[in-house]
């Protein structure tokens, strides 16, 4: 590819790059660059970097995404141990050169002149926007796939896309869970209750017309959801993932974390805050665990300490457990009654392929009706496939 | 302006910018489109679009968004006082008043939005905080940072007079709509660097000792690696090394409890300050590294 020759060709690659890494460049952004191209001078083509990034960005991610995209589109040499993206031989592109050949061929008055070339998607308004251009997007490709997200890789596999699924995963899970109607009524435009008494205050600085009507509707609150997560020796090598699926419903409707083995502890203020040293603390704290597990005095501590006012008929409980529990059997089952009791539905996630059939699992369900389902929990995969179960 | 003439004058006004900064905001003129800015709290998001208007000469025009702000507090609304008035004094005089003369632009109380769109001078419009706004006012911003333009039904289509530069600033608490950030060009405001820091805290506060502002601001940005629940920005860090000046520190003291006092400017949350006990803000003066969570051992003699 010569840059010089062809510099929009060359823009019309580096989108279709962008693109491939899930940024949403579309015509006008397109455009857009080349227009920053266009007001740049020659001697100051370094700067494209930053005004390209903020065309392209939209976001956090993408704008932390940005730097490497830039690095290997247009200084491949710089970056290393990384794959060539297509089988073509390429010279270096060059930005100064990319900006001189642009200016070149607008004073030439060429780029509006073909109709036919590569070049002219930047100009066709009627493109579909989302869908790159064959050429550009055949070279990004480099003939690999797109890779499903909801994997079974194992944890130590698991790349940031990933995460990002699992975060949005969690926020579909939070949209559906069932909001509830309460007896608070707040302010609202599109009410139907009208607020008598605060209408007629408005209506005082209109000489006594009611201009401004205030409507009111009931409020609907989302369920208070608790994820109890069993970081004991059987689930050593369940906990993180668990963790990681309960860091996000943090993030997406403000859970409450407790991690439990032989004593319980809350986690979610670590969950909270996102850096490598949490994540180092979490990890700590769940190396450090690997005992026994004491499930049921662990949801006694929860029900009468921790989660007291807070277990409603709003409130949803998930345990995380293999249900293998060194209390007495029929503690678990009239701890978890206590909980049912005040109206908190239970859903229980286990990481083998069947329901836990420990004595504490079978007095459990033996009582009947403690808890709501068992759904299997071992990868992204199950996640997304209860997610319809989760109400 | 170019970019380097814009970072100058910023500089001049009062704020330092980056180099990438600097283009971005000169791109968002040259292509008269709105910028969104996001970043931390205290990283000078809003400073920056003050530091705009007065760098170009322009007024500010701000916009605070909050839960359930509407057309009537952002966009316009009818003097409707005004309107009653004109009604009882026509009914007191012979000459009966025609609807089209209640609804004229006398009538009109501009808010911010119709305010930058109908201002005889170009000024700069800051709409801080539009995550806290409801989306059906994200939608209806659409129109103006689109076209710069705003329909009063009665009134018609308002043209912008001359075309506002707009600085929209989020914290990120919602996710914005897709439309809304493709509209926009976007920059992320990170946490400045140590000699970044130390050059806006010498320029905000020239009468502190070099030494003090230099080792607060060290102390500040090893503060940020911390695990805190809310890391301090660069209004803390000014607010602290303005308070230690107060004190009249000429540089950071060596032991933590003349210090303790003070830290309030900077740890805004009981755990935070629960966290950082006289020992850990001895180590932070010091500079001692930690590796991990547990501190690095000293090695055996």
């Amino acid at each position: 590819m010569n840059t010089q020759a062809r510099p929009l060709e060359s823009i019309a690659g580096f989108a279709a790059l962008l693109r491939e890494h899930g940024l949403k460049v579309g015509v006008s952004e397109q455009q857009a660059m080349v227009t920053a191209a266009l007001r740049l001078p020659v001697e100051r083509a370094s700067r494209l970097d930053a005004a390209w990034r903020a065309i392209a960005c939209h976001g956090v991610r993408d704008w932390q995404r940005w730097p490497d995209l830039f690095e290997r589109y247009w200084h491949p040499e710089r970056t290393k141990g990384s794959a060539r993206m297509s089988g073509q031989t390429r010279s270096g592109r060059h930005l100064q050169q990319l900006v001189k050949s642009l200016h070149d061929s607008l004073d030439r008055g060429a780029p509006s002149a073909r109709p036919g070339s590569a070049d002219a998607a930047l100009q066709a308004p009627a493109a579909d926007p989302d869908k790159p251009d064959e050429q550009g997007l055949s070279r990004a490709q480099g003939g690999a796939t797109r890779a499903d997200a909801l994997h079974d890789r194992s944890l130590s596999m698991w790349l940031p896309q990933d995460l990002a699924q699992l975060e949005r995963l969690a926020e579909r899970i939070a949209q559906t869970l069932r909001k509830r109607l309460t007896r608070r009524w707040h302010d609202s435009p599109t009410g139907r209750r009208l607020d008598v008494r605060r209408t007629l205050r408005a209506s005082l600085r209109t000489g006594g017309l009611p201009v401004h009507p205030v409507w009111r509707s009931p409020r609907r609150e989302r369920p208070r959801l608790f994820i109890l997560v069993d970081v004991s020796r059987s689930m050593a090598t369940h906990a993180q993932l668990f963790l990681r699926i309960a860091r996000a419903f943090v993030t997406a409707m403000d859970a409450r974390v407790f991690v439990f083995h032989t004593r319980l502890a809350e986690v979610t203020p670590l969950l909270r805050s996102d850096s490598v040293a949490v994540q180092e603390k979490v990890n700590a704290v769940t190396a450090g665990f690997g005992g026994g597990t004491r499930i049921a005095t662990s949801v006694a501590d929860f029900h009468a300490v921790h989660a007291r006012a807070q277990l409603t008929r709003q409130a949803r409980v998930w345990v995380l457990s293999d249900g293998f529990d060194a209390d007495e059997p029929q503690c678990l089952a009239d701890a978890l009654a206590r909980v049912r009791g005040r109206g908190a539905r239970i859903t229980w996630f286990h990481p083998a392929e069947q329901a836990p059939a420990s004595q504490a699992m079978q007095a459990v369900a033996a009582h009947g009706g403690l808890v709501e389902r068992f759904l299997r929990l071992n990868s992204l995969r199950d996640l997304a496939a209860v997610a319809e179960h989760l109400r | 302006m170019t970019e380097a003439e814009l970072r100058e004058s910023l500089y001049r006004a009062g704020y330092i910018a980056d180099e990438g900064l600097a283009t971005t905001l000169w791109l968002a003129g040259e292509l008269q489109r709105p910028l969104l800015v996001e970043g931390d709290a205290g990283v000078g998001k809003t400073a920056l679009a003050s530091a705009l208007a007065r760098a170009h000469g322009r007024t500010l025009v701000r916009l605070q968004c909050h839960e359930g702000l509407d057309l009537s507090q952002a966009a316009y609304e009818w003097n409707y006082g005004r309107q009653l008035l004109a009604i009882r004094l026509h009914e007191t005089q012979a000459d009966r008043v025609k609807e089209a003369d209640l609804f004229a632009r006398d009538y009109l109380l501009e808010r911010p939005l119709l305010q930058a769109i109908s201002s005889d001078q170009p000024c700069v419009l800051l709409i801080d905080e539009i995550d806290r706004a409801d989306e059906a006012f994200e939608a209806f911003l659409l129109e103006v940072l689109a076209d710069y333009q705003i329909t009063v039904p009665e009134l018609g289509t308002l043209h912008a007079k001359h075309i506002p530069q707009v600085v929209l600033t989020s914290n990120g608490t919602r996710e914005l709509s897709d439309a809304l950030r493709r509209r926009c060009l976007y920059h992320y405001i990170e946490y400045p660097t140590l000699a970044r820091e130390i050059a806006i805290v010498r320029a905000t506060l020239p009468q502190a000792e070099s030494a003090l502002v230099e080792q607060a601001v060290a102390f500040v940005q090893r503060l940020r690696r911390e695990d805190l629940g809310k890391t301090p920005g660069v209004a803390e860090t000014l607010d602290w090394v303005r308070a230690l000046h107060r004190l009249t520190f000429k540089a950071l003291p060596d032991d933590p409890h003349a210090l303790m006092a003070t830290l309030a400017c900077l740890l805004k949350t009981r755990e935070d300050r629960f966290q950082l006990g006289e020992d850990r803000v001895r180590q932070l003066i010091e500079g001692r590294r930690t590796v991990g969570v547990a501190e690095k051992a000293p090695q055996p003699s």
